[in-house]
Order: C-alpha cells, then structure tokens, then sequence
C-alpha cells in the first residue's frame, strides 16, 4: 500500500487548454495530483472550467478544444497521445465520470438494468444473463431497494436521487481506480444528496479509488474531501487541505467564496415602527386556513393531495419560511396564495379579504400588493422582451404612472436591485443567473406590495451570487418591511432570512416555529433528518469525524 | 440595418438568397425590358427551336419564347403565392393563437374543421374548388389559403400549447397582465418564429402547387405564362429529346423555391434577439 501511495494515482502537470488559435486560455496551467484513497474537491463558481477540466482529464474535449501544454498521468503513464482505442480503455475502466442529472444520462428507451448490464459487457466478458445478475447485485450495492423489480424499469420511472445510484452503479462496474463526480448531486434533496455522496464516497474507499468531487458547494467540500483546490478563470488558485482552507484561506478568493458559504445572522424580528400600527394590525396580513388542492391522477378516479389542509399566518414585516424537498407542495402553495392555481378547499384571507372567492377582475387589483418572485431566473423572463419592459409590465397595474414615471420607476427599481443602469436595454440570455434572479426581484418589488411569494430565491446560483442575493433580499425587506413567505429547500439561506419556519411534507405542514427554535430543537424526525442533511461549512471540521468514521466504516465492509 | 448587413456579409446563404429575390422582383418590375419578345404571341413558324442567340431558352410548341414566358411567369407566380400565404398567415396566426389558448369545444371544434380540409388529397381539393370556381389566377391563390390555413393555425397552437405552461406566462400573470395581454405580447412574439420560417416556405410550396394545379389542368390555363403550365406542355415534347421546353421553367421553379427557403433561415435568426448578436 505505502509503495503504491509514492506514485500519485492521477497526476496532471501544467495542464492547458484553449480553443483554437489566438483564444483564451480555459484551463491554464492546471497541476495536482490525487493519491489513492484520496477525495479532492474541485469548487469553482459557472465558467470556472471545472468541467472542462472533467473532460479534459478523460480526453474528450469539446470540438476545436485542444491541449497546448502539459501532462496527464495514470499511475506514471500518460494518457494523452495514445490510441483511440487505448483511451477507451481509460474511460469507464480506469477513470470513470459521474454526471449531473443522472436521468439525462441514461437512456430513455432501456431499462436502467440492460444499461447497467451493457457496460458491464463493454469491460468485462461475460453472458448476457451473468450480466444481469451483476447488474442487479451492484444496484443491491447501490442500496437500490428491491432491485429485480427496479432493473427492470425505465429511466423516468425513477427518482432523480435513484437514477444517481444507477449512475454510480455504472460508474463503478469497472473498478475505477479514479472517480470524477460533475456536480453529482445538483439539484437532488438535501436528504437525498447525503446518501448519494456517503454511498460514493464509500464505494470509492471500498475499491481503494481516487474521487474528485467537482462542485459549487464548500459545504460538501468541507464534509467530504481531504483536499481542495479552488479554481477561478481556469485556473486553480488555491490547492490546500480541507481543514486548512477552512481555518485560513491563503488567497483572496478562497475568502471571499467561503465568507459568502457561511450563514448570516438571523434577521431581527418582525419589527413595525409605530406600536400603534401593530395594536391595530394585530390581525395576521395574510391568514391560511384548512387550505386544499388535489391535482387528479390521469387515467383514474384518485387524486394526489398535493396541499393536505394546510393552515398557516404571516404577520406584517414577518417572514415565513416554507421548507420541504420536492414534492412536498411548498410550490403549490405558493401558486395557490397568487392565484396561479385555484385551491379545492379551506380559505385564503389577505388583509381580511378572502381571495380564493374573490372574482379574478378583482384580485387583479390585488395582485398589486401580493407579487411572486419565480424559481428559475432565466424562463421565468420573456426572452423577447428587455430588462426595462419586463421590469415595466407590473407597474401597468397602476393606472396612475404615465409613461415619464414608469420610466423613472424602473430607473429607481434598476438601482434598487444593485444592478448597472445601463441594463435596461439588455435582453435576458444577456444576463448571468444572477442578474436575472435580481430582475425577477424588481419585478416583484415594482408596485411596492405588502406580501411578496419568494419560490427557491437562491437554487441554481453560485455561492457568491448567492449570498449576494440573500443580502439584497435581507436588505430590501428591512427597508420595505412587506412581509414574505419564503418556498425552499435550502435551509442554510432560512437561516439567514426567516423569523419563522413552516416544514412541509407530503402536503402538511408537520413543524412550525421560530427559526433558531426549528434550528436548535426540533421536535419531530422529519425535521431533524432534514437538518442531519445540511451540509453547513461552519461545522465542516466537526462534522469530519463523522465522515471518517463513516469512510473507515466503508473502508472495513 | 448594420446588424442586417452584418449577417448577411457572413452567411452565404442569405445572400444568395437575397440575389434571387432581387432577380425576381426584376423580373417582375420589368418584365418588358428585360424580354425581346410577346409572352402571349404564338409564332407557328418557330415551334420547338433549340436554345440559341436569337432565343436563349428555346421555344415551345406554339412557338413562343420560352425565356420570355419564363420572365413573364414570375409576376403569376409570385403574385398567386404570396397572396395566398399572406392570407393564410393573416387568417391562420390567430386562429391557431386563440384555440392554443382557450381550450374549449370551440376550439376542438375548429380543429376538426382543419383536419377535414387537410384530409383531402391537396390535387383533390384544388381541383374541385377550381372546377367550382372557374379556373382564374385568384380562384387558384384562394385555393392555397384554404390549404395553407390549417397549416399556419396549427403551427401556432402546438407552440402556444407549450408556451402558455412556461413560467415567465405565469409571471406576467402574477404583474397583473390580462388574457389578450398574454396572448399578443407574451405568447405571439415567442410563437412566430416557426410561422415566419413557414411563410417562405409555404411561398416555395405554394409555387409548387400552382405549378402543379397548372399541370393536371386546374390552374391557370394557356397561353397565360405560368412556370407549371410550362412544364406540363413541356413535358410532353420531353420524350422526343426537346428538353428545353420543360428544364428552364423547372429550373425556374427550383430557383424561386429555394430563394425562399434561404430567406426563411435568414429572418429566423433576425428575429430572435437570443441568436440576433452572436451574427
């Protein structure tokens, strides 16, 4: 083992890439090694070159990308410049890539079984009925529950979180001997994306594998690998061990990225500056009672229960946070409050008006005062229309604004959001996802309206951007003071920006508290597993003993 | 107008398309210059003359010069077609924009309706509208809005469909936009493109379907200049080695067509502003 551990398992040496003549750089002198039983977290913001940096290390680069200096060595042998055939070797059998969006990479028209069979065939020589049984003990491996009956299934009969094992299973048909994980666990749950990483990580110790973790997440860098390397602009500026960084970032940047990880202090309390106000308000501004919505199940007389007599409140300045994972109904709650759904059941009343009976004509002039801002920045913006229109259509509800004053409202709304003035002419896909995300805020923010619906304000989004919008929308709501209700499975940012937590499971609500209560004593178990699956960096270093013994119990099985 | 020259400075295509627009616009402003002699006027003593300095494509049956005639064509031609798929887009953009958004009985109803007209053999029906009409240039382009209507209606209402589930319809909603809102500046902008590319293509086809309605004999009739109906006397004499009378308006059909198709690339990206800067 000791002799083995002297030559690095994978080893890249000034590594460039660029494409074609006269272009940028996108990697430029990349340089680490990766030992066996080593976990090395890759952590970059979009356009960092992480999974170019994937790719490059099985030599698929994309078209007209081309290698213009360094090395990449297997256990000392390089493998860039050796044959086809060699490569596919390598790929799959010595090196192995795990993707995001498992379900994506599978094939739609096989059953993941003959998938996991097929590459099993493609390195090893065996029947097709060997195959099969191979398939169906890795998917066991996996903890693939009732694995005969799941082989036997289809991609999209599957759960992302499942697919992800099917995945995994392929990727370790070989024994690699190293493993790259693509942002694996991207837009899993919480709960979910813990067991994908222990079962990878434990698969790997198992086979003696190397694994680089490629991900955005310090929080899964800090509970899972033994080194890091920051990356920036193609670059790595930073490669140091976990704990290490953690402590004391060398460089700039790795600061900056762990600063905006970390959780900011819990907003203050619902405050209303005039305790006159608040006697006379003591009625909640928005009030949930005995809410209902059943979506029917095609074909059949059932129906799903997606919102399951859910009762809830949201004071005026308060912010309630709605938390669940997918599935849950936090969205359609959220649909149901701005009438994007009619609910079946139960009542809605917003500052004493009950909005489910109300004709639409006259919510319309509601909608003024209960805006929504949507879960995907990007298609949640007209593509064909720019920044000043998009931030321009709700301020139509106001009859009042003729065309100087909605100019000039967009001009103020522009700079509330923190964003350049020069934007307004920009269409969407000219923007990055957080700018988006901070149009989609302005939009909401643009009549100036008591309640705002924020659907998963901080999914898909770098963790500086993300801790950037977590700031704006801190700011904005202790200057507005509108209350909110948060929809979200992170749980990190609910720290940071509700007074109240509301957590839903299967249409219910099963725990609602304080914040710091919910966080610090929760009372029921789904709670408390879906805090166990928080991956904070703040007890990254504690929690790593957790890790290890879990990765020596791995090692011993 | 920088962005335009621009694209069409780096796509040879649009170009080339470009160029054979122009030519038929040519032809058809001045058609009397650009010709030497009658488009109608049939000289018995030259039948079936081979290409030569005197009559560059030849001459038909009747003896008229098919170069001429060719020219000549272009005004029919292009006059029954992009009537006819003016009509249709103009008629079959919000028919297909209404039923894609309300979905009612109505607008099942209405596409019934579509697949009647569209189950008949496309020959079928224009033959008996003509048969019932008579046969005149604007029996034949009305002919080809009736076909191309359900075309275009169809066309938008399988974009509407997807398009009113996205997430950026349910924002406008949430700001407070109505229905007709929705529908025209939302919905409409997005759902264009595949229409737009469709329009020159349906000119295309429509140029096709003239000339083949002129060639079973239920479009226009001779002596009028019509590339199908030059093709189909054409064809006859074919056999017997004369293959000039039916190649150079064959040729003439193939260009057009295809001058339509490249501008239907060009104005799909000009349209879009998420490809329009990377021209």
């Amino acid at each position: 083992m000791s002799d083995r551990k002297s030559t690095a398992l994978l080893e890249v040496d000034n590594l460039s890439v660029d494409f074609g003549e006269g272009t940028r750089q996108a990697l430029s002198n990349i340089s680490f090694s990766l030992g066996r039983d080593e976990i090395l977290g890759i952590v970059g913001e979009t356009g960092a070159g992480k999974s170019l940096l994937a790719r490059s290390l099985l030599n698929l680069l994309p078209e007209s990308g081309r290698f213009t200096s360094g090395d990449i060595r297997l256990e000392g042998d390089t493998v860039l410049g050796i044959s086809e055939a060699e490569q596919r070797k390598i790929r799959g059998g010595r090196i192995a890539l795990i993707g995001t969006n498992a379900k994506a990479l599978l094939s739609p028209v096989e059953t993941v079984g003959a998938q996991i069979a097929r590459v099993l065939r493609a390195h090893r020589d065996c029947s097709q009925k060997e195959a099969w049984k191979a398939a169906v003990d890795l998917m066991v491996q996996v903890g693939i529950v009732n694995p005969e009956r799941r082989a036997k299934a289809y991609p999209h009969e599957l759960s992302g979180g499942m697919a992800q094992r099917i995945v995994i299973a392929m990727a370790m048909v070989a024994g690699p001997d190293v493993v790259l994980a693509d942002d694996a666990t991207l837009g899993l749950d919480a709960t979910i994306q813990v067991q994908v990483l222990d079962l990878l990580v434990k698969r790997c110790r198992e086979l003696g594998a190397g694994a680089v973790l490629i991900t955005h997440d310090l929080g899964i860098v800090a509970h899972y690998c033994d080194r890091v390397a920051i990356m920036k602009e193609g670059r790595i500026v930073e490669l140091e061990e976990v704990g290490k960084f953690l402590a004391a970032p060398k460089e700039q940047y790795g600061q900056a990225l762990l600063d905006a990880a970390r959780v900011r202090p819990t907003p203050m309390v619902a405050r209303v500056e005039d305790p006159a106000l608040e006697t006379q308000h003591e009625t909640p501004l928005l009030d949930v009672r005995r809410l209902l919505k059943l979506f029917p199940i095609a074909g059949t007389q059932d129906v799903v229960r997606a919102i399951d007599d859910v009762s809830f409140s949201v004071k005026r300045g308060e912010t309630l946070a709605l938390v669940g994972e997918s599935g849950s109904g936090k969205t359609t709650v959220g649909q149901c409050l701005v009438r994007l759904l009619d609910s079946d059941g139960g009542g809605i009343t917003f500052d004493g008006a009950d909005i489910t009976t109300m004709p639409a004509a006259e919510f319309r002039a509601m909608r003024r005062r209960i805006q929504m801002v949507f879960q995907e920045p990007y298609v949640a913006l007209n593509p064909r229309w720019p920044v000043k229109a998009l931030i321009a259509e709700p301020l139509r509800l106001d009859p009042t604004l003729d065309r100087a004053a909605t100019d000039k409202r967009v001009r103020q709304l522009i700079d509330l959001v923190q964003l350049p003035a020069g934007i307004a002419e920009v269409y969407p896909h000219q923007l990055t996802a957080g700018e988006q995300k901070r149009v989609g805020i302005a939009r909401a923010l643009a009549t100036r309206p008591d309640f705002v619906v924020f659907d998963e304000p901080t999914t898909a989004l770098d963790i500086r951007v993300r801790a950037q919008i977590i700031d704006l929308v801190r700011d904005l709501q202790a200057e507005m003071g509108m209350s909110a209700l948060f929809i979200t499975h992170d749980l990190n940012s609910v720290r940071s920006l509700a007074h109240r937590v509301a957590v839903m499971r299967y249409g219910k609500i099963v725990e609602e508290g304080d914040t710091e209560m919910i966080f610090s004593a929760a009372k029921e178990d789904y709670t408390k597993a879906l805090l166990a699956a928080e991956l904070p960096v703040e007890q990254g270093t504690a929690q790593r003993d957790r890790a290890e013994t879990r990765r020596l119990a791995g090692a011993a099985a | 107008m920088t962005r335009f020259i621009r694209y069409v400075s780096r796509h040879p295509g649009a170009m080339v398309g470009l160029t054979l627009l122009a030519l038929q616009i040519a032809s058809i402003l001045f058609a009397p210059w650009l010709t030497f002699y009658s488009p109608e006027e049939a000289d018995p003593l030259m039948s079936l003359q081979p290409p030569s300095a005197a009559h560059w494509f030849g001459t038909d049956v009747s003896g008229m010069d098919i170069y001429t005639r060719i020219v000549y064509a272009t005004r029919i031609n292009l006059l029954i077609s992009i009537v006819a798929v003016a009509f249709a887009f103009v008629v079959g953009v919000p028919i297909g924009l209404l039923i894609g958004f309300y979905r009612n009985w109505m607008s099942a109803l209405v596409m019934r309706v579509f697949d009647f007209i569209q189950s008949f053999p496309v020959f079928v029906l224009g033959m008996a509208l003509v048969s019932v009409m008579g046969q005149e240039i604007w029996n034949v382009a009305i002919v080809l809005a009736v076909l191309f209507i359900p075309m275009f209606a169809r066309l938008i209402r399988a974009e509407v469909l997807s398009l009113r589930e996205r997430p950026y319809v349910s924002a406008a909603r949430c700001s407070g936009a109505t229905d007709g809102s929705i529908m025209f500046r939302h919905i409409l902008p997005n759902a264009l493109t595949p229409a737009i590319v469709q329009v020159s293509i349906s000119i295309g086809l429509a140029i096709l379907l003239t000339a083949g309605l002129s060639f079973v004999g239920a479009g226009v009739r001779m002596p009028t200049p019509e590339w199908g109906l030059m093709v189909s006397t054409g064809a006859q004499q074919m056999i017997l080695g004369v293959w000039w009378v039916a190649l150079f308006p064959g040729l003439a059909i193939v260009i057009s067509v295809l001058s339509f198709a490249l501008l239907g690339d060009m104005v799909k990206d000009l349209s879009d502003p998420t490809t329009r800067e990377r021209l």
